[in-house]
């Protein structure tokens, strides 16, 4: 091994990246124009789903169920007639409606009520809302009885003002930098397989593990910028919720961004052009996307995938982004230990890997 | 003997067979290279040509037979340093400059010195600023050579160096090689042009992974029975065909 030799590769690298200023906007462009659309969508004024509101009650139940709905956040509410909420629904201007029938109070007094709730049902993520501002309001009615309905919430982590963006947050600031330092990686890697330059190296006195190292120095270089870049925008602009140490993401980023590179390099011995490793990419990198917990909470999983959701090594490097930034985890927590742990193995295990299959490809 | 000839040989390829698949590309090949000898693979597209050099540079390993460089068994990292390599294709760095490309593949041999006075050699030195991209195909072949012979090795391999390079720049080429030579330097050059086989001190001539014929340029013609290299060539390649 000769840092010389090490250092040469690095700054070739960096002198390379200096003059190519399309993968530089790809690695500190796009990083905040995904986070910072992913914010809008999530944070920017939501608009509700659109609720209908007919009150044919003849008793004053109706009137008062309909009053506790209009002042819910979660939809946003109109006064319609009855035979008009289908048509409504159907040209899209209405998510539902609901319909307190002219009996409505009656049934309150013989013990049950059933107001009508009709539902476009092709989103099932504006149905949720519409089912819990009727069923709040019905609890805000019973409160007004004998008996006082008062929840006493309390949050162990997070807090009333945590929101969607806080929980994705957390993880996508890890997974942007995985994603384009590994395509960036990857990509730099064939190049240098297809224009020839690699049969040069390797007709060098570079030994393989230099090779690797030195990309992978000037790779981390420039990931641990992309990191920072993007650690500062999600919380400095987004104000993604953090309850831990900001050191402690960085160094999770860190060794995502570490793990990519070396990823990249090691795939890239399994394709020949450029449009091959990008093939890789519905294969290797959107099944861990989908599967680490990111989107879909992995405890949620059918039993199959969980067991394939707990081999891949970017569910704990979320849930280690997540545990840092939602619940406020530090290095004493044993969740967190195991988290860096299998990490830090992934990558020196893919280290190994890059420099072991680089020998049996070049031959 | 065979220990008192060791110093002389650059390069001593013995006996090498070497398949791809299905495919032999060399096929008990055998051939030696003096110390300072100018020395011209010759042989038609296909021929294992480039195969051979990768052997050579210990790119790629025989499946039978041995091959010494400079005295060392290859593939062997170490005397890699005395080696100077020049594919076929100009592999450089296309986003870097002139300067950069030759600086890096000096900075890997240790020989940051020779930058300078490489760029002059290849008459670069005026346009080590641009970058490999903005250059003529020619200018990248020179940029290559300079790559290639930075470190000062003790022994060049070029894979057709002169390919779209314009016949002025192709004698300047072949004047640096025979100073080279003439300073120490081992050089084996590919080529399936046969005026320029003239130039070469000695010739293999290979065909179908097998080497037809060794000897200076003179004796391959009088193998051959012709005045003329490329009649000589085919003459020998014909009756190795039958």
């Amino acid at each position: 091994m000769s840092g010389h030799r090490i250092a040469a590769i690095t700054r070739r690298l960096l002198q390379q990246f200096r003059r190519d200023r399309r993968t530089l906007a790809l690695l500190f462009v796009a990083p905040i124009v995904i986070l910072g659309l992913l914010g809008y969508l999530m944070r920017g004024s939501a608009s509700a789903p659109a609720v209908g509101v007919a009150n044919e009650d003849q008793g004053q139940l109706g009137a008062m169920v309909a009053a506790a709905l209009t002042r819910s956040s979660v939809i946003t509410t109109t006064t319609i007639q009855a035979s008009d909420g289908d048509s409504k629904l159907k040209d899209g201007s209405l998510a539902a409606y609901i319909v307190f029938p002219p009996d409505f109070s009656q049934q309150a007094q013989a013990g049950a009520i059933a107001p009508e709730v009709h539902l476009e049902g092709s989103q099932p993520g504006t149905t949720a809302p519409v089912l819990q501002a009727l069923q709040q309001a019905l609890i805000s009615l019973a409160a007004q009885g004998p008996v006082h309905v008062q929840p006493h919430v309390t949050y162990l982590y997070g807090g009333p003002g945590f929101d969607t963006l806080d929980y994705f947050g957390a993880a996508f600031i890890g997974v942007v930098v995985f994603f384009l330092v590994f395509v960036v990686t990857i990509v730099s890697f064939l190049n240098e397989r297809s224009q020839g330059t690699l049969e040069r190296l390797m007709a060098s006195p570079l030994r393989r593990g230099e090779i690797v190292l030195g990309y992978m120095l000037g790779f981390t270089v420039l990931a641990l910028v992309q990191s920072a870049e993007v650690l500062v925008f999600s919380l400095a602009v987004l104000k993604v919720h953090n309850a831990g140490n900001v050191a402690l993401i960085f160094g999770i980023e860190a060794l995502m961004a570490i793990a990519a590179v070396n990823l990249g390099i090691f795939l890239s011995m399994f394709a020949r052009t450029e449009f091959q490793a990008v093939q890789f990419i519905p294969l290797v990198v959107v099944p861990q996307i989908l599967l680490s917990g990111i989107l879909f909470p992995v405890a949620t999983e059918p039993r199959p995938l969980q067991v394939v959701s707990d081999v891949l090594p970017l569910t704990y490097a979320v849930n280690g982004m997540r545990d840092v930034m939602v619940k406020g985890a530090d290095l004493t927590w044993s969740s967190l230990q195991l988290e860096v742990g299998v990490v830090l193995g992934f990558v020196v295990l893919i280290v190994l890997a890059a420099v072991a299959t680089l020998r049996r490809r070049i031959a | 003997m065979a220990t008192q000839m060791a110093d002389a040989w650059a390069v001593d390829v013995q006996n090498v067979s070497k398949s791809f698949d299905e495919i032999k590309a060399l096929d008990g090949v055998t051939l030696r290279v003096k110390r300072g000898e100018i020395y011209g693979l010759l042989g038609p597209n296909g021929a294992g040509k480039t195969t051979l050099i990768r052997l050579i540079v210990g790119l790629l390993e025989s499946r039978a037979g041995t091959v010494t460089v400079l005295e060392q068994r290859m593939p062997n990292v170490p005397v890699l340093r005395q080696i100077g390599y020049m594919t076929q294709q100009a592999a450089l760095y296309p986003g870097l400059s002139v300067e950069e490309n030759v600086q890096f593949f000096a900075a890997i041999n240790g020989a940051e010195e020779g930058v300078k006075e490489a760029l002059e050699l290849v008459e670069l030195y005026e346009r080590r600023s641009s970058v490999v991209a903005t250059l003529s195909g020619g200018m990248r072949q020179r940029c290559s050579l300079a790559c290639a012979l930075v470190h000062k090795p003790q022994l060049l391999l070029l894979d057709e160096p002169t390919v779209g390079v314009d016949p002025q720049l192709r004698v300047q080429f072949w004047e640096s090689f025979r100073r080279m030579a003439a300073a120490g330097t081992t050089i084996i050059v590919s080529s399936h042009v046969m005026d320029e086989a003239e130039r070469c001190q000695r010739l293999g001539l290979i065909q179908y992974g097998k080497v037809l014929a060794e000897g200076t340029p003179r004796e391959i013609r009088t193998l051959g029975g012709s005045q003329n290299l490329e009649e000589a060539f085919l003459a020998l390649a014909g009756q190795k065909a039958s």
